[in-house]
């Protein structure tokens, strides 16, 4: 029996499955790419032969894209990031006080107390502190994102590169390239940028309490790390299957939604893969509201709605998927 | 003659007053549509990049109704209580309306003090003589408008819900629907009753704000930290959500102020600005909601979920 988490988010999407014990039995990584569905069936593909559709006691999607992505799967319940994350970190380690969770389009700040949420936060509209951020100047400076991590670790002495704008830092990065500072150097700095920035903008005013969690795609990278345990002074720990918290959260809890109702999983099977699914968008005009409607069909079918501010499409589909 | 209504800022506050004024006077009036996409565009376009949201959407309702109509209320509103003072945007909002949208017909200027009868009477007067009625018409046109504004309760107090927050910002985030995306149905539908600062008395605001070590010059900010301190530190709600367009200075000193009392009492801010994608604040409401049902449900103490995770 497995319980099945999925995480949408921006940048990335992942699966896990969890065996009974409640043990990562197998996860998928995959980038999202701007298509949530397409990411999700080319991820089913790959774990189709490998368990049965009866095998799958619940099922949990969480992310940005958590809400498409129920009604494609079938989903038994269906959590924004915060609780799914914090779910998973306390679920390792009881003992966690802070969670930083970094990803491509949001960065996120969780306290806990006694495993309790007791307050969060989530950067404004803004890029500086987020992991695109980093994609970017990876880019652009021809270092694969991968690498960036270690090349911190090779600096001596961080560039001090401008915070609070993603953009300020660019330029001000730019120009440290033409006085001819070491890449490494300019990394560093960068890392360093980063975490000044994500615990200026995200972390403001909020206590930060060991033990901390550092979860989330840019968690791989240590020179990030390294830069929050220098700001903190003290030692910020980074959880085995830190990529796919979310995806481990959102399984957690759609197992505790199909215990705490008695009920099966309305997981619609490894099948998924092999739909076409179809997604158009027209504007609604019943209203002054006009909204943008996302409709998606799975071949003649329709089976969901977003976009549309009063609900009535939303339900409609709702109807009609359950 | 034709008078227009932008229905932006706090054209719903003062709605039942302007509207019974103008029909009693037998003047024809237009009032903009909700806020929508169009008006959003209208008002990026037209206004100046550094303006919060709520004046870019209030230039936006000018521009749809400017040319239908012959005269459009912009009101300077520069205070709605005796030495206190609104945002310092209203003062300047008829330049902006001039110098920013073309072809505008012409518009009120004069400023508008709201907590006196006689300063009030003057502004109608000078706006009663454009539309030329004369002193006696305008004041009776004030008094019934008065009679129904004051028979009106603004404002929310949800009740029969299992949770229930305090919902604070300036008026106008809170009344435009579009800009907020209906947060209070949002909530709602989460099981979430709101409550507005109308439903707490005066007195219990003043007690908290009179703590204050300098008297504060605005009367909405007065409102929000009176209701926001006396509510958390009495635990009457469960939580406050503050509602807070993006660039807004006086909002900046008073989540800070606010948070500095509180502490530890669950206090979300929202910020809003031009987006439409309804996706960011879904999740910062759900986990907000989230965490004051496991809060309550664990006495925070020992999460439920915790245990029935370990138990295994």
């Amino acid at each position: 029996m497995y319980y099945l988490g999925v995480d949408v988010g921006s940048v990335s999407t992942d699966i896990v499955v969890l065996d009974e014990k409640l043990n990562v039995y197998d996860q998928v990584y995959l980038r999202t790419k701007g298509r949530p569905i397409e990411a999700i069936q080319r991820g089913f593909k790959q774990l189709k032969n490998k368990y049965k559709d009866k095998e799958v006691r619940a099922i949990g999607t969480t992310g940005s894209g958590r809400g498409i992505t129920s009604f494609i799967l079938g989903a038994d319940c269906v959590k924004n990031e915060i609780t799914a994350h914090a779910m998973a970190g306390v679920y390792y380690d009881k003992e966690v006080k802070t969670i930083f969770e970094i990803g491509g389009q949001d960065s996120k700040i969780i306290l806990l107390n006694q495993g309790v949420v007791t307050d969060f936060a989530m950067n404004t509209v803004c890029a500086a502190g987020t992991g695109s951020f980093l994609d970017r100047q990876a880019e652009r400076l021809g270092i694969p994102i991968e690498e960036f991590g270690n090349y911190a670790l090779k600096s001596k002495l961080a560039v001090r590169i401008a915070g609070r704008c993603a953009v300020f830092a660019e330029s001000d990065m730019i120009h440290k390239q033409q006085l001819g500072y070491d890449s490494a150097d300019i990394i560093k700095g960068l890392c360093e940028a980063l975490a000044r920035n994500y615990l200026n903008n995200v972390g403001k005013g909020k206590d930060i309490q060991p033990k901390v969690f550092f979860q989330g795609g840019v968690a791989a990278n240590i020179g990030i790390k390294e830069a929050f345990e220098k700001i903190l002074g003290f030692e910020i720990f980074v959880p085995k299957y830190y990529n796919v918290m979310g995806a481990i959260g959102a399984a957690l809890l759609a197992k505790e939604t199909v215990e705490s109702k008695r009920c099966k999983t309305n997981f619609k099977g490894f099948d998924i893969s092999d739909h076409v699914f179809i997604t158009n968008s027209f504007q609604c005009k019943d209203c002054p509201n006009e909204c943008e409607v996302v409709r998606i069909l799975d071949g003649e079918v329709e089976i969901g709605c977003f976009g549309d501010r009063c609900g009535k499409w939303n339900q409609k589909s709702h109807i009609k998927s359950s | 003659m034709i008078v227009g209504l932008p229905k932006g800022l706090l054209f719903h506050q003062y709605e039942k007053f302007i509207t019974e004024f103008l029909k009693v006077l037998q003047i024809d009036y237009i009032i903009s549509k909700d806020t929508n996409k169009d008006i959003l565009n209208l008002g990026v376009k037209y206004c100046v990049d550094e303006a919060c949201l709520p004046i870019k959407i209030f230039h936006g309702h000018v521009a749809s109704i400017k040319d239908r109509c012959d005269l459009v209320i912009v009101p300077r509103i520069v205070s709605v209580h005796e030495k206190e003072f609104i945002c310092p945007k209203f003062n300047g909002l008829p330049e902006m309306i001039l110098h920013n949208i073309p072809n505008m017909p012409a518009i009120t200027t004069k400023p508008l003090y709201l907590y006196s009868e006689k300063k009030t009477l003057a502004w109608l007067e000078d706006f009663g003589s454009m539309l030329n009625k004369n002193k006696n018409q305008v004041r009776e046109a004030y008094i019934r408008g008065k009679e129904i504004y004051d028979r009106q309760k603004l404002g929310y107090n949800d009740k029969r819900y299992r949770r229930r927050v305090l919902l604070v910002g300036h008026p106008y985030n809170i009344d435009d629907i579009y800009m907020n995306m209906n947060i209070k149905k949002k909530l709602n539908d989460l099981g979430v009753g709101v409550m507005t600062h109308h439903y707490v008395r005066d007195k219990d605001k003043q007690k908290e704000v009179d703590k204050l070590y300098k008297r504060p010059f605005w009367t909405f900010a007065r409102h929000t930290y009176g209701s926001c301190v006396y509510l958390g530190r009495t635990q009457q709600v469960d939580g406050i959500i503050y509602l807070s367009s993006f660039n807004c200075g006086i909002d900046s000193i008073f989540i800070q102020l606010i948070k500095n009392e509180l502490k530890d009492f669950p206090l979300l801010v929202v910020k809003i600005d031009e987006h439409t994608g309804e996706a960011g604040l879904n999740t910062r409401l759900e986990a907000y909601t989230d965490m004051l049902e496991r809060k309550k449900k664990n006495g925070s103490n020992f999460p439920a979920s915790r245990e029935h995770l370990y138990s295994m």
